[in-house]
């Protein structure tokens, strides 16, 4: 009898999150989103949180335990309950709520779409990559298929009805996409036949829907060498008839699905594709940009992921720390729940308010994402793309960084017990493993951060952001006193940040090993700062609401983080600074 | 057809649950409010015959404080077409004889071919309001139902009863309870959130019933004249079986003069 | 001494239901208990000797014509005339599925309030009062009600019995409106005449819970039930599963019992479950878990498996006994 991982959606901290401090007021104010204001997406919340809790969350551990299975006959199964739950999401119609309500979408804002993808990550982070990947190749059909394959494609994959996938990595290309050379051969029809081996396809094959549209990263026969000669495909597991039904089945198949480390429920598959029918999606050679579209929205949802799995993790950990009494704490008369010992608490407190600031960051994102498309003025499009682009690597970085520290914390919580499988803390740890890894590595987000977001305007853009960030000091010092050693905490980290960003900006033209060699602690002060600087907004808001018990809640987060997390910032600025030389002292042989 | 859920907002069962031990009411700020469980069964069995009758109507009716106005959104949401709300302050603390001549009141204005009910809330235990109502409302009541057939002109079923079950009819217009072998309800989908947006909700207080206060402290009234919370029970002898606890526990028993 | 009016629930096969005995004696406390009966034909001699035999010291039967195919409306009619004729001073009922639902019936005829679900009842300044326990047991509630109380008691919450008497019989005929009530068309019995004890009311339970995994292992708990001479309990978890009949359910939404012994095999205990068996005198808990919340509330625990330790038991008390 081991208790049930019992996922409780925190719907009220997300709610206060997004309203004071991702501004949700104002994205339902912007034109289109009439029909989504605050009291509306608070009910949608609820009851997708509580679908995610009791529909979902229940087949966390068998997708663990069993997997998903490749059968000898190519069909691939995935665990049990899976089917079923995939269908009432469908039926429920969760996926469709933020997509353009044209094709059957609810038209809500990304940050919405952002909330329930936390909640299904949290619920079952296997699953909830099959409604992911869907996204993913929905959006790059959005923004450039053509009407046909838009009609003939997205209605149904709005509703989840079919599912998509994205095929980039082969063998010999991982982080080097460029490096692909699956062939696509134009033919009499207009149709393209594919050729080639996808690996560590993400719900490349599955039971759960009766299509599966793949979106196909491959190369026409003359185009040009590396990443600007790739072009971006549909192609259909059934072929799609006129009606709108299901034809033949198109020549793609599975070859085999990996044994992995984590996300046991999600078959990651070998694909290989023999003289299939692809369908061009845009112009030829576009596939980088197509591909960028789907992954900026990816990356986000991928460091949603770190913050799910922590929530997760934080929820049973905290559970378990009422429950297990061991030992007396200072002052005890009696055996004592764990919860009372110092060193558990600061692992708790740890958890709680990196949490808040990770979902903090999460929607702050999201919520520019939303005003980049929606903004009446292009300027102010174009602004908020801009932090958008800012934020995106950080929130991929920081976020699964996070996320693995953070559920390591969950499961040092439980001592021995958490080492042993039963608990289900390995499970989480196993999980959220792989969130630092894909849809473009962190080391990658890093360099993605300092080479391209950092020079966007020649640092004008992100000298503009750090001084908007600088504008919460005269708030803070008017709030009184139990704000002042968040101020202080926050000036003195934002000078290292400014610091370590001339420096990058410096440097970055005459070195770029340099910049490179120091992005990874860079994005870290990155995201401790605006951590940090979100979480005092939030402690703005919540004395601001006059909520005894919320306006408590929100400082002591806010303070905790930028007293006792925060200064590690100005602790990595010497790294983030310190060029390659070292880096590079000892050669290959004496490493 | 149509079909009136009575739905009830209760205290979720997974928190606990207090009673203010002043009043002996219920402490609203306890546990947060949930449409009672037994509540959505009725609503889903409502649902299903309104799957494949598309014309009937499913209404559901709520007695209770300003907030239930939720449970009966949530109702909207799954699939019912409108809503009744009774709220009123002389109604806080109600017993049943009060409550079901409110919504007695209530249902003879809203009208019904059928009303479904939950066979007793997780609050209150008492499983009686269904058929004050029937006899408030002179219709039939068929109550602790195990399955049911609804035709239009009548409701049929298995009720539970104390040896075996009872196999019942009534004709409609009708009242009857379900009980929890009836399937659990669907969820709210997304689409059921949108459009219950723009469902009509009516409320109504008791003047606008035709009760007036006269009539209403002219009932009997029961009332709780102390409320004591039971003592918390303590944790006895805990141990490990090491191969001996059947043999220990046997003892325990024994000692006990329980086995 | 004032008249107290005990619905007596005469089973179709014609026997007096259990919870005559505990009515009549809560009425005997009260007053002069007078046992009412609906039925068709004029009670058997016997059965009216069984009344009297309970403390019943008059038998009001109400013929109907219809008591035996209208739902609870005979009930109602018979009590009804009972009240109009004898103006006692209370009503009790079962709070069982027919007795609650005739009281609800009664009390808005006659516009009197409901206690429900007493575990006892006592007369206090001349106020009838009745005692129940409400959220699970949490809590201990009195109450009262203006005019003449119509209570209903929890089945088996009541041990004594009042002193025999010899029943006089008051006959009168009822009408039942037909159109106004449900109708009986044929009856389903409990399949299997069990020889174990009914939950409600048992002295000593054994529960399963999920752990058991299947139907086919749950029979260790009715196989310890047996030895042991206690009713069978279940989880929902356990109840979901199909692995034990809705009708074992204990909890919140199941049946609530108060044993002497209640036993869990395998159950976690989730406040639900709890809600429904944490009055019992003695809980004995075995699970796995040792950290499942069912061992908060248990006067002896064991932390192990359910599948060695129960066995072992059931030898164990077999051997006793033999």
């Amino acid at each position: 009898m081991t208790r049930m991982s019992q996922y409780q959606p925190p719907v009220k901290d997300i709610v206060f999150l997004l309203e004071h401090v991702a501004g949700y007021p104002d994205i339902a104010g912007l034109p289109g989103f009439e029909h989504a204001d605050l009291d509306t997406v608070v009910g949608i919340l609820e009851e997708c949180g509580n679908f995610m809790a009791k529909v979902v969350a229940p087949t966390n551990r068998a997708g663990d335990k069993e997997g998903a299975r490749w059968k000898p006959d190519g069909s691939v199964v995935t665990p049990t309950g899976f089917k079923e739950a995939y269908k009432q999401y469908v039926d429920a119609g969760w996926g469709s709520v933020p997509l353009p309500e044209e094709f059957g979408g609810g038209g809500f804002p990304r940050t919405v779409g952002l909330i329930i993808q936390e909640m299904m990550m949290s619920a079952n982070l296997g699953f909830s990559l099959c409604p992911l990947l869907t996204q993913g190749a929905i959006e790059a059909l959005l923004h450039y298929g053509d009407d046909e394959l838009k009609q003939r494609y997205l209605p149904k994959m709005v509703t989840g009805e079919w599912a998509g996938t994205m095929n980039l990595t082969e063998p010999q290309a991982g982080s080097d996409v460029g490096a692909l050379t699956t062939r696509a051969v134009r033919q009499d029809d207009g149709t393209y036949a594919i050729s080639g081996q996808k690996i560590f396809i993400t719900f490349g094959d599955h039971d759960l829907s009766e299509q599966i549209v793949h979106l196909v990263l491959a190369r026409i026969p003359g185009a040009p060498e590396g990443t600007r000669g790739i072009s971006c495909f549909i192609v259909p597991k059934f072929l799609v008839n006129d009606d709108g039904s299901l034809g033949e089945r198109n020549p793609v198949h599975t070859v085999s699905i990996e044994h992995k480390m984590g996300i046991h429920g999600a078959p990651t598959c070998v694909l290989s594709y023999e003289d299939a029918t692809g369908y061009l999606i845009g112009e030829a050679n576009l596939g980088m940009r197509i591909m960028f579209v789907m992954m900026n929205s990816a990356r986000l949802s991928v460091g949603t992921q770190g913050l799910a799995v922590a929530e997760l993790a934080y929820q049973q950990s905290l559970e378990y720390a009422k429950e297990r009494r061991q030992g007396r704490a200072v002052g005890a008369t009696e055996d004592s729940a764990i919860i009372d010992f110092p060193d558990v608490r600061r692992m708790l407190m740890t958890q709680k308010a990196s949490i808040a600031a990770l979902r903090s960051l999460m929607l702050l994102n999201a919520s520019y994402v939303d005003h980049s498309m929606h903004e009446p003025e292009e300027n102010a499009r174009k602004r908020a793309d801009e932090i958008a682009g800012l934020l995106t690597p950080i929130c991929k970085s920081f976020g699964t960084d996070l996320g693995n520290e953070l559920t390591s914390l969950a499961l040092q919580i439980h001592g021995g017990m958490g080492y042993i499988e039963e608990t289900g803390m390995a499970q989480h740890v196993r999980d959220v493993r792989i969130a630092a890894i894909y849809e473009g590595t962190n080391g990658i987000q890093a360099a993605d951060l300092v080479g391209r977001k950092l020079g966007v305007r020649d640092g004008a853009s992100v000298m503009e952001f750090l001084a908007s960030m600088r504008e919460i000091d005269a708030q803070l010092a008017e709030a009184g006193d139990q704000f002042a050693s968040i101020r202080a905490e926050l000036t003195k980290q934002l000078d290292a940040l400014d610091q370590a960003t001339a420096w990058m900006l410096r440097a970055g033209r005459a070195d770029p090993n340099a910049v490179l060699a120091g992005s990874s602690p860079y994005l870290r002060m990155w995201g401790l700062c605006t951590g940090a600087w979100l979480l005092a907004r939030a402690a703005l808001a919540g004395q601001a609401t006059g909520d005894a018990e919320v306006a408590e809640t929100q400082l002591v987060l806010a303070r905790f983080f930028a007293e006792q997390i925060l200064p590690q910032c100005s602790g990595l600025l010497n790294s983030a600074i310190a060029g390659a030389d070292d880096l590079f002292a000892l050669g290959p042989a004496m490493l | 057809m149509r079909i009136v859920v009575l739905v009830k907002q209760v205290p979720d069962t997974a928190d606990v649950r207090r009673l203010d031990v002043n009043n002996g009411l219920l402490d609203r700020d306890a546990g947060e409010p949930i449409v009672d469980e037994i509540n959505e069964r009725a609503l889903e069995v409502a649902l299903r015959y309104k799957d494949e009758h598309k014309a009937a109507e499913v209404v559901v009716l709520s007695m209770g404080p300003e907030n239930a106005i939720k449970s009966i959104r949530k109702a909207l949401s799954m699939g019912a077409d409108s809503g009744v709300h009774v709220v009123d302050e002389s109604l806080a603390g109600a017993d049943a004889l009060l409550t079901s001549l409110a919504i007695s009141r209530a249902l003879e204005q809203t009208r019904f071919d059928l009303v479904i009910a939950g066979n007793e809330s997780t609050d209150g235990n008492g499983g009686i309001v269904p058929a004050m109502l029937s006899e408030r409302l002179g219709v039939p009541l068929l109550g602790f139902l195990a399955n049911v057939e609804i035709t239009e002109a009548q409701v049929s079923g298995e009720r539970q009863g104390d040896d075996g079950t009872v196999n019942v009819h009534a004709g409609l217009p009708a009242i009857m309870t379900v009980t929890e072998r009836f399937d659990y309800a669907r969820f709210p989908n997304f689409k059921g959130i949108m459009t219950a947006k723009r469902k009509p909700v009516e409320t109504v207080t008791l003047a606008e019933l035709g009760l007036d206060a006269a009539e209403v402290s002219s009932l009997d009234r029961t009332e709780v004249i102390s409320t004591a919370e039971r003592p918390a029970r303590a944790a006895g002898t805990k141990i490990e079986d090491d191969g001996n606890a059947a043999a220990t526990l046997v003892e325990f028993l024994a000692t006990n003069r329980l086995v | 001494m004032a008249h107290i009016l005990v619905l007596a629930e005469i089973s179709r096969h014609g026997h007096v239901a259990d919870s005559a005995r505990g009515l009549l004696a809560l009425a005997s406390r009260l007053g002069d208990p007078i046992a009412v009966v609906a039925t068709r034909e004029p009670l058997a001699d016997d059965l009216i000797a069984r009344l009297g035999s309970l403390g019943a010291t008059q038998v009001y039967q109400a013929q109907s014509e219809q008591a035996d195919t209208a739902l609870v409306a005979p009930q109602v009619e018979a009590l009804a005339a009972a009240v109009a004729t004898l103006n006692p001073a209370a009503v009790l009922l079962s709070h069982s599925f027919d007795g609650r639902e005739a009281a609800a019936r009664l009390a808005v005829r006659t516009g009197s309030g409901v206690l429900v679900d007493a575990i006892d009842v006592r007369t206090e300044d001349g106020r009838i009062i009745a005692s129940g326990s409400v959220y699970g047991g949490n809590y201990l509630v009195d109450s009262t009600t203006t005019g003449m109380p119509i209570i209903t008691v929890r089945p088996g919450a009541i041990d004594e019995s009042a002193p025999a008497a010899s029943a006089q019989v008051i006959s009168e005929t009822v009408t039942v409106d037909a159109a106004k009530a449900g109708m009986i068309d044929s009856y389903n019995d409990a399949p299997e005449v069990s020889v174990r004890p009914e939950l409600l009311g048992a002295k000593k339970v054994v529960s399963g819970g999920r752990g058991f995994g299947s139907k086919e292992n749950f029979a260790m708990v009715e196989e310890l039930a047996d030895a042991l001479g206690a009713a069978v309990g279940a989880s929902r978890a356990a109840v979901d599963a199909g692995y034990s009949p809705q009708t074992t359910q204990v909890g919140q939404t199941g049946v609530s019992v108060s044993p002497d012994l209640y036993i869990a095999l395998g159950i976690s205990g989730a406040i639900q479950h709890r809600a429904g068996m944490q009055t019992a005198k003695t809980i004995v808990a075995i699970n796995k878990d040792a950290d499942a919340p069912i061992f908060d509330v248990a006067d002896f625990g064991i932390v192990g498996d359910v599948f060695t330790i129960v066995p072992q038991l059931i030898e164990t008390i077999k051997s006793r006994s033999a």
